[in-house]
């Protein structure tokens, strides 16, 4: 299998990186020469001193200083916990739903329209539901991201061909062995899209979830700079979300390539 | 190019043979909205000894895919009865396995992996199985390909897959829906000799549905000539030419002309 694996060449490698420094470039040359004022984009060794205090440095020596880790905890608990709860109702209701019409028209009519409805607007209800902390959190993210990953896991079931499910039964295939063997891994790209957008949408929602209520958390970190003012520590935050997603999105990748043989041949 | 293996005779075949497949008067009706029903098939009824190699020749249409999926038990008849070895052929198994026109192969699962896929659950320990894999993998040539992936090898290797996928389960009955259709003229020839090949070394019983005449002349101990809709099986045409065929002989030619005639008179 070791052939498979494609190893990126170091210009390719570099690629990667090319459009976050031409951002990081344009970013300095503004604010140089003074293009955007501080107080609307701070300037670059403004946000890394700040960085820095906020990762490295000592509780209580400046405001935010040393709380990356806590608050990267709690974020990271709860975008698991509602992820995971996303995953767990997403794929095997979008896997039945994909394969049996029943099951589709019972869901379709419910879940599209619940589609329709802006996570924002669940934020009210779900402070009333779960009062203020992780639960509203976790229900946000859950609900959020479970979209993504139910429609995908449908699709994804939905278009496996018939003809594989037929040469699996005539190798002997039951039904169960069968969604396990066939249904599942022949759906596995599209389930992956589902499990790659519902990660990404997940962060999103944390913000969300974090704005009233919480002190601790990414979320909670930049609601509480921008009654402050302090922008610096609102790009802190954007960053470190957009770099912890990105490995959010790495490490999901690797995990499933690891546990399914289906998820290896997608690049 | 290496030189047809000699086959011993259809009329020896089929003297002394036991019936494997009978299907008795299967008809198929589908149901449409409004507009009545479509007979796709109508009193098919034919047997098949062991060891017999027949095609099903027909124009596009003509409903001889459906019966194949009757056959295999990817549909039930609307009437009449498909038996194996004298029992009612039910539910689809390794009994009687299919060779897709299309690409049936496991994505995900290496050459290898695809050819044993089979083989899990069955009473033999992992060397015996590793074993009869490799001894199938060099049967239809693929030894050295043994790890790729199906998007990684041509059209004709992934039919070789298919084949050796279905021959090591040892079917009653191997059935080809115009397994060799999508490739090209060049690979389909070299597929066909494979076919003859290991069907003189194995001995199965095949039914090989195609709408190709020089096909179904060149494989078959009789070819089934399917009527246009609704699908009847119109003629029944023994094959005495002797094997292995050559498609320069004048026998084999005049074959040809004969059966395009008939079909052209349908």
């Amino acid at each position: 299998m070791i052939r498979r694996i494609v190893v990126m060449t170091q210009p390719r490698r570099l690629l990667n990186w090319l459009i976050p420094g031409i951002f990081f470039l344009a970013w300095l040359v503004v604010s140089e020469t003074g293009l955007a004022p501080p107080y609307l984009l701070p300037h670059p060794k403004d946000v890394l001193a700040t960085a820095s205090s906020y990762l490295f440095g000592d509780v209580g020596q400046a405001a935010y200083a040393g709380r990356f880790f806590e608050d990267l905890t709690a974020s990271t608990t709860r975008v698991l916990l509602g992820f995971g709860l996303a995953v767990i109702a997403g794929i095997p209701l979008g896997v039945l739903s994909g394969r049996l019409a029943l099951v589709n028209h019972l869901l379709s009519t419910t879940i599209n329209a619940l589609r329709a409805v802006p996570g924002i607007s669940w934020l009210p209800l779900a402070m009333v539901w779960f009062g203020i902390g992780i639960k509203t959190t976790v229900f946000l993210v859950a609900l959020a991201a479970f979209f993504p990953i139910y429609l995908n896991a449908e699709a994804g079931a939905r278009q496996v061909s018939p003809t594989l499910l037929q040469a699996g039964a005539m190798m002997g295939v039951r039904r169960l062995r069968g969604t396990f063997a066939i249904l599942l891994p022949a759906a596995m790209p599209s389930i992956i899209t589902g499990l790659r957008l519902g990660m990404g949408i997940s962060w999103a929602y944390l913000v969300l979830g974090e704005l009233t209520g919480v002190t601790n958390g990414l979320g909670a970190l930049i609601m509480d700079a921008r009654m402050l003012g302090r922008i610096d520590i609102i790009v802190v935050g954007i960053i470190l979300i957009a770099l912890i997603g990105r490995l959010c999105d790495v490490g999901l990748h690797y995990a499933l390539r690891l546990s399914f043989k289906s998820a290896r041949r997608i690049p | 190019m290496k030189p047809r293996l000699q086959i011993i005779s259809a009329e020896h075949r089929s003297a002394a043979s036991p019936v494997v497949l009978d299907v008795e008067q299967v008809s198929k009706r589908f149901v449409t909205n409004g507009s009545g029903d479509i007979t796709v098939l109508q009193n098919i009824s034919f047997t098949v000894r062991r060891g017999e190699f027949i095609c099903i020749l027909g124009r596009s249409g003509c409903g001889k895919s459906t019966l194949l999926n009757i056959l295999a038990g990817f549909m039930p008849p609307s009437a009449g009865v498909v038996r194996l070895n004298g029992r009612p052929a039910g539910h689809p198994g390794p009994d009687r396995c299919v060779v897709f026109q299309e690409d049936a192969l496991f994505a995900w699962l290496t050459v290898k992996e695809n050819i044993a896929f089979g083989l899990k659950g069955r009473a033999m320990t992992r060397r015996e199985k590793e074993r009869e894999v490799d001894r199938f993998l060099s049967l239809v040539g693929l030894t050295d390909f043994a790890d790729y992936l199906p998007a990684e090898i041509s059209g004709g290797m992934k039919q070789r897959v298919s084949l050796a996928r279905v021959l090591i389960l040892q079917p009653e009955i191997l059935l080809m829906d115009e397994p060799f259709a999508a490739l090209d003229a060049q690979t389909r020839e070299e597929m066909q000799d494979l076919l003859l090949r290991l069907w003189s070394e194995l001995s199965h019983t095949i039914v090989f549905v195609t709408h190709d005449v020089g096909e179904a002349a060149l494989l078959a101990d009789r070819v089934l000539l399917f009527d246009r809709a609704p699908g009847r099986i119109k003629e029944e045409i023994r094959i005495a030419l002797p094997r292995p065929r050559q498609k320069e002989d004048d026998g084999y030619y005049a074959l040809c002309r004969s059966i395009t005639a008939k079909i052209k008179a349908l």
